[in-house]
């Protein structure tokens, strides 16, 4: 089984912003929101659409950049039309100077919900 | 849009337009100030217009003030295709008709905004500011059937350029460049457009209306028609100022019709002589104020008419007049209508007030209920209406006033006449007019005017 457990660089990414990051065949959205560092899937749900492209809004939303419509990065859930299907969420564990990214599990608010 | 070659829309031709082509010649006698009506109610003159006029030449779509940061848009009107006016990320401007390529939907229904991307309602194509489109709904079932979306963006028109923060646009990839088009009327457009570093800027909205005439019959009023104001508007300027307008026929030693490639100005040396009419004494302070420096920027002469007894048509379409500071497009809709979009434009370092006196003075003077507008709205529209009439089409127009009036020694730019009480600039206009038409393309339009600035 490939690996699915990866250390990324916090120097590569955006600080209060949104970078796409490819582990291994995954392409995955890092965001940094208020200090706090998020992942989730990039390709958005509704259409093929990159978030990582996308703009972040107040209340920790992502804005597709194709039709407009949001995401809530914490947990992942479809806010605003066109979106329906949640997005997944990665678990982020920060190291200091790297993030961890556990690609099997989801982030803690969306097991929250959930 | 499209170059030639790879045009792919069928063009209107055939035996009618060849017709309408080969009779061209027969419209106007303008060395003998004759001119048939035909051009003012004949749909496929009309139609030739929108080929050889609107799909052309330089048409305004905009002011910069309108579209400061990246992502704002205006929409406006080329002939009557309906652009979207939008702001660069790398500060650029680009045009695109406002249609979406698939289904042919109209893209956006706002007139003007902020956007990161133009999504259609109809099938959710969604366009990046740059024109490219970005993906849509169902992506899948596109990708699925080998759909590749280079090649599906936006039509972009052939060329945007600036000139003193007005933005022109032509379909035409052949067009001459901006500064060719507009010639010498450069010179007299800095007067007004570029007093000072900062230049000119539009305020308020978007006024719009329909007037019920040829767009022709607003240009050259604009144009040339210094005659009509002190009969048409007696009785508005007695509103407005308590007298007459001045009687600027007895004096034509210090005015003057100019005119380049059909674009054409009237005015006099009066300074202020239009802004006085909007009542408001201290929009004409403020203009004596503005003279010395526009005289120290560029000369005595132009820094007199920087708000005097005046106007102007850009050909084809776009007018304004200097002191009232309205700012127009004339957009055809048919041999017999137009819808006319008016802003108010003001030098961008004026203060505060003295704007918001602009915005006031010309919605009172030249909106769709200002005293003026009205007295021109009801003339132009008989003007055009009496066409209806099978016998009364049949007879010719008069367009002969100031035959001989040319200055031939001159430094002044363009085509110079003595007295703005003149039809100089009309025939001018339509000389213009008469050339775009019978011109295949760009290249067999004849050169007559010779720039005199290198600007």
């Amino acid at each position: 089984m490939s690996n699915t457990v990866f250390e990324v660089d916090k120097a590569t990414l955006k600080p209060e912003g949104v970078t796409l990051v490819k582990l291994a065949n995954w392409s995955v959205a890092v965001y940094q929101i208020d200090g706090v560092w998020y992942a989730t899937q990039d390709g958005c749900t509704h259409a093929r659409a990159s978030l990582s492209e996308g703009e972040l809004l107040e209340g920790g939303l992502i804005a597709c950049p194709v039709h407009g419509g949001t995401f809530h990065v914490p947990t992942g859930k479809a806010v605003d039309f066109p979106c329906e299907r949640a997005i997944r969420t990665y678990r982020v564990t920060d190291q200091g100077a790297v993030l961890t990214i556990d690609l099997t599990q989801p982030s803690e608010a969306a097991l929250a919900e959930a | 849009m499209t170059s030639k070659s790879t045009q792919t829309m069928p063009q209107p031709q055939g035996q009618a337009q060849t017709d309408t082509v080969q009779e061209l010649d027969n419209l106007m006698s303008l060395e003998q100030g004759r001119m048939s009506r035909k051009v003012f109610y004949d749909q496929k003159l009309y139609e030739l217009e929108l080929e050889r006029i609107f799909a052309r030449c330089w048409l305004f779509v905009g002011h910069e003030s309108q579209i400061p940061k990246a992502g704002d848009f205006v929409s406006a009107y080329m002939g009557q295709d309906n652009v979207l006016i939008v702001r660069q990320k790398d500060g650029g401007i680009k045009g695109f008709l406002n249609t979406c390529p698939h289904r042919g939907n109209k893209l956006s229904f706002a007139d003007a905004g902020n956007t990161r991307q133009f999504i259609c309602n109809y099938h959710g194509w969604s366009f990046a500011i740059n024109g490219e489109l970005k993906g849509m709904h169902a992506s899948e079932a596109f990708e699925a059937t080998g759909f590749d979306p280079a090649g599906h963006g936006l039509h972009e028109v052939a060329h945007i350029e600036s000139y003193r923060g007005l933005i022109f646009a032509t379909f035409d990839p052949d067009a001459p460049t901006l500064a060719e088009y507009l010639g010498d009327m450069r010179y007299y457009l800095d007067a007004v457009f570029d007093m000072d570093d900062e230049g000119t800027e539009f305020v308020g909205g978007c006024v719009k209306s329909v007037i019920r005439c040829n767009w022709k019959m607003a240009a050259e009023n604009f144009v040339g028609d210094a005659l009509h104001a002190g009969w048409t508007h007696d009785s508005g300027a007695k509103a407005m100022v308590g007298g007459s307008v001045i009687e600027v026929h007895k004096t034509p030693e210090s005015s003057y019709q100019v005119n380049f490639n059909g674009h054409g100005w009237e005015f006099n040396q009066d300074v202020v002589g239009n802004c006085g009419s909007l009542g408001d004494k201290e929009l004409v302070k403020y203009l004596w104020g503005m003279q010395p420096k526009v005289a120290e920027r560029h000369d005595d002469f132009r820094s007199r008419l920087i708000g005097a007894i005046s106007s102007c048509t850009i050909f084809p379409n776009t007018s304004f007049l200097p002191g009232q500071n309205t700012f127009r497009t004339w957009h055809p809709r048919g041999p017999d209508e137009i819808e006319l979009h008016v802003w108010t434009f003001v030098n961008k370092s004026a203060p505060p007030e003295i704007k918001d006196r602009w915005r006031k003075g010309s919605m009172m003077t030249f909106s769709p209920s200002g005293v003026f507008e009205m007295d021109d709205g009801e003339n132009w529209e008989y003007s055009t209406r009496t066409n209806t009439g099978y016998k009364t089409r049949q007879q010719e127009l008069y367009v002969g006033l100031g035959l001989g009036t040319r200055v031939e020694n001159t430094d002044l730019p363009g085509n110079v006449y003595q007295g703005q009480v003149n039809e100089a600039n009309h025939r001018a206009f339509y000389q213009r007019w008469l050339d775009l038409m019978k011109a295949e393309d760009w290249d067999a339009v004849p050169q007559r005017d010779i720039p005199k600035e290198n600007l």
